[in-house]
């Protein structure tokens, strides 16, 4: 039942239309501010560049919950779902339930708009209406009454204390959290459980809990780091433990891991999952642990080291980034096995996973 | 054999042509034609046209998110996948799927 629904496709369909939006609203943000700029809110008077791109950033940032709700009711219930999508949105962001309503509201929307497709038959006449009026109006009037009346309410309740909570914390509380938070985020190099992970610092971050973004960063970026510094040890004190094939995979990983993309370290990890999987996530809750105790800010939530002089300390922020790299290559290092010399070419790029693909379904 | 697909992964920017590479690799590799088109946050490139849509046996889609354009393969046999499944295993997965048909 659970895997019909769908739930994560529809999210991650969600996540893919709100990045290029998040990601360009962020660094208008931190330009603008960096400019010297604030939001504008009087417009009849003069007001400056910086202004206007701090401004539109905050506006952008408002328009996440929109775009999150009709992203996920149009993968849902296609076109029919955008409009009321969109509605349920701005509904979650004037409430003050934000990315959390937003989801939630996408969800429903588009289910709503499934039933109204499949269960409303109309005369001949009248089919034109359906999808131009019926549909929208019925299912906005449905989601508002939900959105205000029944979900609402419980989910900015549910964010406050999430936010509260979060901003509360104390000590080696904050460690932990960060902690947990880098090491999901680097757990899988960019997959379902690095999805998680970074999901819940953007909906945080729309919250103005900012934090949780620069530990995300951080353990986007210490996979290729920590990965890079290993083969830089391996080269210094003549330890071969990497391939000439991994070797050319390195060189992609790392420039990949200056823009924050994990994914280059795949390849490597592919022919030595638990070593990787486990320097790499020790590495990355090391330094979250260390950036949220240092209280490292990020307004931004994409873009790597181009994007480290628009957080709140900057310097506490690389060192982190550094010694949670230093930590993932020293482990790798130490614990990689050495390649023989006479296999210091070897390819193995033909071997494949072990997966279990007898749940394919072909319709 | 005759194959069509098309990748589309979250961020839309590295996934989606790894994918992509790993499953056309593969299947040249097994002695398939193949056509993979990819949606990437840039948009549709490598587009299928209607004539390689017609021809193919079986419509493979490597995705995360929901794709543009799927009316094209009404009347086709379509899997899908998850984008990893085509990275981790691309031949055993090709190789599975033709089993099947």
């Amino acid at each position: 039942m659970l895997k019909k629904m769908q739930l994560r496709k529809h999210a991650m369909t969600a996540i893919s239309y709100m990045l290029p939006l998040v990601v360009a609203s962020g660094l208008l943000i931190a330009i603008g501010n960096l400019m010297g700029g604030s939001v504008i809110t009087k417009f009849t008077g003069n007001y400056s560049v910086a202004s206007t791109f701090t401004t539109l950033g905050v506006w952008g940032m408002g328009l996440l919950a929109p775009v999150i709700s009709a992203a996920i009711a149009y993968s849902i219930a296609d076109r029919p779902g955008i409009a009321p999508g969109l509605l349920s949105g701005i509904i979650s962001y004037n409430i003050g339930a934000g990315f959390l309503g937003g989801m939630l509201g996408g969800f429903l929307t588009g289910w709503v708009v499934l039933l109204l497709v499949k269960y409303i038959k109309v005369p001949k006449w009248a089919e034109g209406l359906v999808p131009m009026m019926i549909i929208p109006l019925l299912a906005s009037i449905v989601m508002g009454i939900v959105m205000f009346f029944i979900v609402g309410q419980p989910i900015v309740w549910a964010t406050n204390a999430l936010t509260s909570f979060l901003n509360s914390m104390q000590g080696s509380a904050r460690f932990a959290f960060g902690a947990i938070l880098g090491g999901m985020a680097a757990f899988d190099f960019g997959g379902p459980v690095n999805k998680v992970a970074s999901l819940f610092a953007d909906g945080l971050l729309l919250q103005g809990v900012k934090q949780p973004e620069a530990v995300k960063i951080l353990a986007s970026m210490v996979p290729p780091f920590g990965v890079s510094l290993s083969w830089v040890f391996s080269r210094v004190f003549k330890r071969k433990i990497y391939t000439l094939e991994e070797e050319d995979n390195i060189k992609i990983a790392f420039p990949m891991g200056i823009v924050m993309i994990t994914e280059g370290v795949i390849p490597l990890a592919a022919v030595d999952l638990i070593r990787m999987v486990a320097s790499c996530s020790i590495g990355a809750a090391i330094g979250g642990g260390l950036s949220m105790s240092w209280g490292v800010e990020s307004p931004v939530p994409s873009g790597g080291l181009f994007i480290v002089p628009a957080m709140n300390k900057p310097v506490l922020f690389l060192v982190a980034l550094l010694i949670g790299s230093l930590a993932t290559g020293v482990i790798l290092f130490l614990w990689k096995r050495r390649v023989p010399e006479e296999q210091g070419g070897t390819v193995r790029s033909d071997e494949e996973e072990e997966i279990n693909l007898d749940d394919i379904k072909i319709s | 054999m005759k194959i069509v697909g098309i990748a589309a992964c979250t961020s839309g920017i590295a996934h989606t042509y790894i994918a992509r590479e790993k499953i056309m690799k593969a299947a040249q590799e097994l002695g398939y034609e193949i056509h993979m088109e990819t949606q990437g946050t840039i948009g549709t490139e490598n587009k299928l046209t209607a004539e390689q849509i017609k021809e193919a046996d079986f419509v493979l889609l490597v995705i995360d998110i929901k794709i543009g354009g799927s009316e094209r393969f009404a009347g086709k046999r379509v899997v899908e996948v998850p984008t990893n499944t085509a990275i981790k295993a691309p031949k055993k997965l090709l190789q599975t799927i033709i089993d099947k048909l």
